[in-house]
C-alpha cells in the first residue's frame, strides 16, 4: 500500500479522459460530490524525490502531497492519462521532466491567471 | 450575579501600554537636535530578502498590544526571556524584541546610553528611541535556537532542530549584532492605507468597541490565513464557551506582517474574514475582523502565549486554539499549544498552564480539535462528535485547488470569500504570497506618514 498520494482535480473535460484511459472506478467524489478527482499513489521513496525536487512540495495531516507547482499537477494529469496508472510511474515519468516543470514554476511563482467568476 | 460570571481581564501587567504622542508641537520639541535613523527591513542573511521590519514591533508595542512590554530589550532581560520566558518586571513573555542595527551604522550615528535618537520611517519621523543601554548579540544563531528551543533542551514539544527553513528561526538568525535597548514612543502617528485602516483596533480602541457592542466575553480567533469553512465553524463552535451564556463577541484578530511564500496576501485575509461576516455567515454584531502588526515567528506554543498576550490586551476573555497553532513544518509537537495550555511545559519555565502561574495570564484557552466535511451527516462536524469518516480539509489542499483556479465547492470556502481571493490574485497576479509580493510590501508598508 502506498503511503503518500496526489489528488489531481477532475473538471469535465478530465473527467472523460480519466474515464477512457479506464481509470474510472478511481474517480472519488468529495465534498457532497461537488469535487471529483483521483488519486496517484506515491511510495515513501518517490515523495522524498518530488520533496527533494520541488523545494515549495510539502505533505499535509491527510499524507498528501501540496504546495507541488501548477505545471506539475498538470503534467502529472498528462501521465496518469498517457500510462492509464495511478500508482508511482505516472510520477517518476513527471520528475524526468522536473527541469522543463521548474523553468514553467518559475514563471507561474510571478503569475498565474485569475479565474473569472460571477 | 451570578458568581460565574466572567469579567474582562485586565491587560497583562496591570496597565495598558501607550507610547503615542499625538500633538505634533509637542513632537517637535521632543526630537529636535537628535539624531536620526533610516529604519530598514531585516533582510534574510543569505538571500536578502526581507523577513521582518521593527517598525511593526514598536507599533505593537507603543500601542499597547505587546503590554507591559515597552521598548527593544537589555541584554538581562533577553537571557531572562530566553531562560524562563520572563521579563526583568516578572510579567510572562516569550520572545526577545530589540532594536538591531549594524555595527557600520551604529558607528556612524555615535549614540551611546542615554541619547535619544529619532527613527524615521519611508523618509519621515516616526517614533524615538530612547536608549538606555547598547549591547552586542554574539552569536544569532545561538539566539535563534535558544528562542525556539532545541530537541534535547525541550523535549516536551520540540521534534526537530530548528534551520533556515523556519522563517521565526531566520529572522533571529539574520539580526544585526548591535542592540539599542530602550523605550519606544510613537511622535508621528502612522496613517493605516486600505484595506487595512478600518480593522486597526488598538487595545485601548478595542476595549471600547467591546463595550459600545455589550459585549462582555469575547472569543479571539487567531488568524494568518484567508477562512475556509472549517475555520467558520471553528469560530462559531468555539463561541459557544463562554459562561452563563455563549461568548458574545468572536473577534477575529489577523496578524498582519511578512509572510511565508505561499500564503495569502495580508488584503485577501482581512477582506476575507470580513466577507464572512458581510456575507452573513456569522452576524456582524457578534463578530469584528481586526488586525495586529507581527512579523511571525510560527513559534507555536510560544507564539500561542504572545497570541494570549494581544488578546488579553485587547479585552478577551477567551482564546481559541487548534491543531498546528501557528506552527509551520514539524519543529513542534503538533498538539504543543494545547499542551502548554493544558499543563505546562517546564523546560520552557512553565511548571504549570501559562493562566496558573505567578504574572501569568488571565485569558482563558479553549482547545479546540477539527472540523471536517461528514458525507453522512452532510455537513461541517467536530472531530470529537461525529462518528463518521469525515472528509478532512487541509489548507495546502485548499490552495492547490485556488492555484489552478477552480472555485472551491461552497461547502469549504464560501464564495463571498473566494471572490476577495480572486480580487486580490487579480490586484497582484498572484493568489498567494511570492518574492516580489513581500519586496513590494516592504517598501510600501501598510502605513503612510505625514510631515512632521
Amino acid at each position: 500500500m502506498a503511503d503518500y498520494f496526489i489528488d489531481v482535480l477532475l473538471d469535465e473535460g478530465r473527467l472523460k479522459a480519466i474515464q477512457e484511459a479506464g481509470l474510472g472506478d478511481h474517480i472519488k467524489y468529495r465534498f457532497a460530490g461537488e469535487l471529483k478527482l483521483v488519486e496517484v499513489h506515491v511510495s515513501e521513496d518517490t515523495k522524498n524525490k518530488v520533496l527533494k525536487e520541488f523545494d515549495t512540495a510539502r505533505t499535509d495531516s491527510r499524507n498528501a502531497i501540496t504546495d507541488v507547482p501548477v505545471a506539475f499537477l498538470r503534467e502529472l494529469y498528462h501521465q496518469v492519462v498517457a500510462k492509464k496508472s495511478l500508482g508511482d510511474d505516472a510520477v517518476l515519468a513527471v520528475l524526468e521532466k522536473s527541469d522543463e516543470i521548474k523553468d514553467l514554476a518559475a514563471k507561474e511563482s510571478e503569475f498565474l491567471p485569475a479565474p473569472e467568476i460571477d | 450575579m451570578s458568581r460565574f460570571l466572567i469579567k474582562r481581564p485586565l491587560p497583562h501587567g496591570g496597565r495598558l501600554v501607550e507610547r503615542v504622542v499625538r500633538d505634533p508641537e509637542r513632537a517637535k520639541k521632543m526630537i529636535k537636535g537628535c539624531p536620526t535613523y533610516d529604519i530598514k527591513p531585516t533582510l534574510h542573511y543569505e538571500s536578502e530578502v526581507p523577513v521582518r521590519n521593527v517598525y511593526r514591533e514598536i507599533m505593537s508595542i507603543c500601542y499597547g498590544f505587546f503590554s507591559p512590554v515597552e521598548g527593544s530589550m537589555s541584554q538581562a532581560e533577553v537571557e531572562r526571556i530566553l531562560k524562563e520566558r520572563r521579563l526583568l518586571n516578572e510579567w510572562i513573555f516569550p520572545y526577545p524584541l530589540v532594536f538591531d542595527i549594524s555595527k557600520e551604522d551604529f558607528k556612524k550615528l555615535g549614540v551611546g546610553s542615554g541619547d535619544r535618537l529619532v527613527l524615521n520611517l519611508k523618509g519621515k519621523p516616526f517614533a524615538i528611541l530612547d536608549i538606555e543601554e547598547v549591547w552586542e548579540i554574539s552569536d544569532t544563531e545561538e539566539l535563534a535556537d535558544k528562542t525556539f528551543g532545541t530537541p534535547e533542551d525541550n523535549p516536551e514539544v520540540v521534534r526537530e532542530k530548528f534551520n533556515k527553513k523556519h522563517p521565526g528561526w531566520v529572522i533571529y538568525k539574520s539580526l544585526n549584532p548591535i542592540v539599542l535597548a530602550g523605550k519606544y514612543t510613537i511622535i508621528n502617528e502612522p496613517i493605516f492605507r486600505p484595506p487595512f485602516d478600518r480593522f486597526w483596533y488598538p487595545p485601548r480602541k478595542a476595549r471600547e468597541e467591546f463595550d459600545k457592542r455589550g459585549w462582555r466575553t469575547v472569543i479571539n480567533h487567531q488568524t494568518r490565513n484567508v477562512p475556509h469553512v472549517g475555520h467558520e465553524f471553528l469560530m462559531k463552535n468555539a463561541a459557544f464557551t463562554g459562561d452563563l451564556e455563549p461568548c458574545h463577541g468572536i473577534l477575529v484578530n489577523a496578524i498582519i506582517g511578512v509572510k511565508r511564500r505561499g500564503d495569502y496576501p495580508d488584503e485577501a485575509i482581512v477582506e476575507g474574514h470580513e466577507a464572512v461576516n458581510t456575507g452573513g455567515y456569522i452576524k456582524n454584531s457578534r463578530h469584528l475582523p481586526t488586525i495586529c502588526l507581527w512579523d511571525m515567528r510560527y513559534g507555536n506554543p510560544l507564539e500561542s502565549l504572545l497570541h494570549g498576550i494581544i488578546r488579553q490586551n485587547m479585552g478577551c476573555t477567551h482564546h481559541m486554539f487548534g491543531r498546528d497553532h501557528a506552527a509551520v513544518g514539524e519543529y513542534y509537537d503538533k498538539w504543543s499549544t494545547q499542551i502548554l495550555w493544558n499543563e505546562g511545559i517546564p523546560s520552557f519555565g512553565f511548571p504549570a498552564p501559562p493562566t496558573d502561574v505567578p504574572y501569568g495570564l488571565e485569558i482563558r484557552p479553549q482547545n479546540m480539535r477539527e472540523f471536517s466535511f461528514c458525507p453522512t451527516c452532510k455537513e461541517m462536524a467536530y472531530s470529537e462528535t461525529c462518528g463518521h469518516e469525515r472528509e478532512k480539509l487541509s489548507g495546502s489542499f485548499l490552495r492547490g485547488m485556488v492555484a489552478q483556479g477552480v472555485q472551491p465547492p461552497s461547502i469549504i470556502m464560501r464564495p463571498e470569500v473566494f471572490k476577495v481571493v480572486v480580487k486580490w490574485w487579480k490586484h497582484f497576479n498572484y493568489p498567494f504570497c511570492n518574492e516580489k509580493y513581500v519586496i513590494n510590501k516592504e517598501k510600501e508598508l501598510e502605513v503612510d506618514l505625514k510631515d512632521l
